[in-house]
């Protein structure tokens, strides 16, 4: 192992700039870091080299510990990307300085700058100061004189970043030629993933100053694990369907959920990607196999690139599945693929704006689920603190993203509700790191939080509500009735402080039991590691028939919650169901109660839903149900 | 060709007032000085630097000159190097603060000297005198001339990326190694003109020194002073003769300057 870093981190004030980053390059090997400006590489590279310092953490080069060795002592070669040539030394000079310092005689420091200068192709360049030479030939110097004195490891900031394009692939080239002639430990910095592709040995994708994914170019780009990775190594599609049973679903469309996928939750978002060369365009329907059919799609934009023609359809199929890429313009709604056909004249992949063609992909890859992504709504009032701890206590147990957004409802008043929001976040710092992030948002509370989750793709809304009786509508509260009544996701709201989730109480309630409602609450119980209770309620006299169909339909209820590893039972009680309901989940002292409400556009205030909530105390999540 | 655009009339008067102003402003006083001094031909001239008070003006200003511009030379790259490089609170008042001798009267300053350390002064009782002596001269030439070197290396300073040291470093060099063959090399000029123009303050500076010294005849008294002496006592040829030899210098400096300020470029 050459180069070691152990959970190496660098904040600057309250900013963190490197967040635990652990990573091994091997003897020899060439090692890219990608990601886009800001994300902290440079930082990480110089602090193997010892210009920034470690706030906590080790770093170890072959084998000896250096965390707070001075870089003088660390003997690595660095690569700037402004070159940082002397320019009151000729080439040669320069290449010799560090030979200089270690003392190598005349004669030996002449013979090896000669050498140098002949690996980088520069011989005969040695008496030119650096600012008679070109960009290129500059940091061809630069590299020979990193190199001089034979440094274990090599690292290369940008170093082509300053480049035209045509002196930046020679000098990738040169540079892939030159590393493994001298197999020296290379580590290198860009954010170009091109760049990346054709000289990594191995890439590890920068994010906020996290070592988001590490792996080999083509398992980065056709297998990444993150939406981040798959995203900034490429032009691509990421589609959120949802896992039923064997498939994947998106909209009309379906792909066979892969059985080497990672495991997702029954009823669980699945990011799937497709890059836009695997995306196949054809006028016929798709008559052999291996290609999976999305259906239909209207050619809406052709970008022509060279070699390749960029065309972007809009498929009807998938009306309504929400697409993480390509993003789509502010107010359009429907969803968009991209696909890459070669340009080549005359091929009969030339279509026309506005054709009907059929689009299919030749392979797909299935992204790690990200966990429940959720949307926290703080306010400074009891209830919007007892629902900010509730929700962090949720986000805590089950591993997942969260996001604390506070909606002001003048830009004035947005200052100071940061600055809470904030104070919040900073308290929570050691639970949850960099997967709490934190939003303000002005105007109109329901509004904004519902844009805030749809734009977000969030999984469920936490919100405070009123516990007031007096209260308009019902006693929930004017936000939390226009929140239910327009969310496309469960909604969890929360009136007093309850710290733990230990048992939730699924309702099928007294119309027709659903199924949305039963996955949502074992996803929430198995990410919580909670127990759960399938109740239904039915009313007086109900037919033999019908018990048994409830009893048929708990049943598989169970089965499902078996499945996700939730340990449950199911109870069934006779009499009207809101007082059926209410009863058990005080007799129970649940923590969580789930029901299910039809949606869009029920008519909130007199609903069942409304009713309940207002009528208990606990801590209840409506999921939408599909008709 | 390029057609040379003829000349407006009042661009002609404009031009001719400029010139001539600059000429009568500067030229005329050098011109008299030169025509007066050698009125009774160069034996007087000559004469007039054997005085024993000449001799002893000019040795003072000329330690006078060489211990300033050593001492601002260091203290000043230093001072450059800190208002660059670090960052500390109240930073930008410091920075403001290193021009305040260009904006106080030296008058003030000897006399502030006087005030701190004369005999009824504040700091009166250390053993060794500085009012009215060679060191209080030194410490007002010091301060009149301390700006120049600081505010002459700081921009070549700001200009060098840290990268280059930051290479050094990576390549195993020291820090004294890095600012010897990396860091000086490009402010070397800087501090060439800071260091001449610190000179040519010192070598001018008259008002700070009369109160801090005295004007003490062959004891405190500069090359200025004596000027101003011997004008007073009508020994005109001792104040041109000197006077000659202080322009001279300033003149000297000054091509010295302009030499620097445009670099030759680099033989290719």
């Amino acid at each position: 192992m050459s180069i070691v870093l152990e959970q190496v981190s660098k904040r600057y004030g309250d900013q963190i700039v490197v967040n635990n980053v652990s990573l091994e390059v091997q003897q020899g090997e060439l090692f890219v870091l990608l990601g886009p400006s800001g994300s902290g590489k440079s930082t990480i590279l110089r602090q193997i080299a010892g210009l920034v310092d470690v706030d906590s953490g080790r770093i170890e080069l072959n084998g000896r510990d250096v965390t707070h060795v001075p870089t003088q002592k660390r003997g690595v070669g660095f690569v700037f990307q402004n070159y940082s040539l002397f320019p009151y030394m000729t080439v040669t000079e320069n290449i010799e300085f560090g030979l200089g310092i270690r003392k190598v005689p005349r004669a030996d420091r002449r013979q090896r700058s000669e050498e140098l200068l002949d690996i980088v192709g520069l011989s005969g360049l040695g008496r030119r100061h650096p600012s008679q030479l070109s960009g290129g030939q500059q940091q061809r110097v630069a590299l020979a004189r990193a190199l001089a004195y034979q440094p274990e490891v090599l690292l290369l900031d940008e170093p082509f970043g300053a480049l035209d394009v045509k002196i930046r692939a020679q000098l990738r080239e040169s540079l892939k030629a030159i590393q493994r002639e001298l197999t020296v430990t290379t580590i290198l910095v860009t954010h170009d993933q091109e760049e990346a592709f054709e000289l990594a040995d191995r890439i590890g994708v920068i994010d906020r100053g996290s070592l988001v994914e590490v792996g080999n170019p083509e398992d980065l780009y056709h297998r990444p694990k993150t939406e981040f990775a798959s995203i900034f190594l490429g032009g691509g599609n990421v589609l959120v369907g949802r896992r039923d049973e064997k498939e994947i679903t998106m909209g009309a469309a379906s792909l066979p959920f892969p059985a080497d996928a990672p495991p997702h939750d029954p009823g669980a978002p699945v990011r799937v990607l497709f890059r836009p060369e695997t995306v196949i365009l054809q006028r016929n329907s798709f008559k052999n196999n291996g290609i999976y059919n999305l259906g239909q799609g209207r050619v809406i934009g052709q970008t022509f690139t060279g070699s390749a023609k960029r065309i972007r359809l809009e498929v009807e199929g998938l009306q309504g599945v929400r697409a993480l890429v390509p993003a789509l313009h502010y107010g359009q709604h429907a969803t968009h693929i991209e696909a890459l056909v070669t340009s080549a004249v005359g091929d009969d992949s030339q279509f026309t704006d506005g054709e009907l063609v059929c689009v299919g992909v030749k392979d797909f890859h299935v992204l790690d689920p990200t966990g429940l992504k959720l949307l926290i709504c703080y306010t400074p009032t009891d209830a919007g603190e007892a629902a900010t701890a509730f929700g962090l206590r949720l986000a805590q147990a089950a591993h997942g993203p969260a996001e604390l957004l506070a909606v002001a409802p003048a830009t004035e008043a947005a200052a100071k509700l940061r600055e809470q929001v904030e104070a919040v976040r900073a308290k929570c710092e050691e639970d949850y790191g960099s997967r709490l992030t934190t939003k303000v948002r002005s105007g109109s509370s329901p509004a904004e939080i519902l844009l805030e989750a749809q734009e977000g793709f969030y999984e469920m809304i936490i919100l405070g509500r009123n516990n007031n009786p007096g209260a308009k509508p019902m006693g929930i509260g004017a936000t939390a009735q226009r929140v239910l009544a327009h969310a496309a996701v469960p909604v969890l709201l929360v009136s007093e402080p309850r710290d733990t989730i230990r048992r939730i109480l699924i309702c099928t309630a007294g119309g027709e039991p659903g199924k949305s409602d039963v996955r949502f609450g074992g996803r929430l119980a198995r990410r919580t590691g909670a127990e759960a209770t399938v109740l239904h309620v039915s009313g007086h006299q109900t037919s033999a028939r019908e018990r048994n169909r409830v009893e048929k339909h708990l049943n598989q209820a169970q089965a499902s919650l078996r499945t996700l590893g939730v340990k449950s039972n199911i109870r069934i009680e006779e009499g009207p169901a809101l007082n059926g309901i209410l009863q058990e989940a005080e007799a129970g002292d649940y923590d969580l109660v789930v029901i299910g409400a039809p949606t869009p556009g029920r008519h909130i205030g007199q609903d069942f839903a409304t009713q309940f909530i207002s009528a208990t105390s606990r801590p209840v999540v409506v999921v939408p149900m599909q008709k | 060709m390029h057609e040379i655009k003829p000349r407006t009339p009042a661009q002609i008067l404009l031009i001719g007032v400029v010139v001539l102003y600059a000429a009568v402003l500067l030229v005329a006083p050098l011109v008299a000085v030169f025509q007066r001094t050698f009125a009774d031909g160069v034996a007087p001239v000559l004469k007039a630097f054997t005085d024993p008070d000449v001799i002893s003006a000019l040795k003072l200003t000329a330690s006078l000159v060489i211990a300033a511009t050593v001492i601002n030379t260091l203290a000043g790259v230093a001072l450059a190097w800190v208002l660059v490089r670090h960052e500390f609170p109240g930073k930008h008042l410091f920075d403001a603060m290193v021009d305040l001798p260009f904006v106080v009267s030296p008058v003030i300053v000897g006399y502030v000297i006087i005030v701190l350390f004369g005999r009824e002064g504040w700091l009166g009782g250390i053993p060794f005198k500085i009012a009215f002596s060679w060191l209080g001269m030194l410490l007002v030439t010091v301060f009149v001339s301390l700006p120049f070197v600081t505010r002459e290396v700081m921009p070549v300073l700001a200009a060098m990326t840290p990268e280059q040291e930051e290479a050094a470093y990576t390549l195993g060099a020291s820090h004294l190694l890095t600012f010897r063959r990396v860091i000086l090399p490009s402010i070397w000029r800087g501090i060439l003109y800071g260091i001449i123009l610190t000179m040519a303050r010192a070598l001018g500076e008259f008002g700070a020194v009369a109160v801090a010294g005295g004007g003490i005849r062959g004891v405190t008294e500069t090359s200025t002073l004596f000027i101003f002496r011997a004008l007073h006592d009508r020994n005109y040829v001792g104040a041109y003769s000197l006077a000659l030899l202080l322009g001279v210098l300033s003149v000297i400096i000054l091509l010295l300057m302009n030499t620097l300020r445009t670099p030759t470029t680099r033989k290719t």
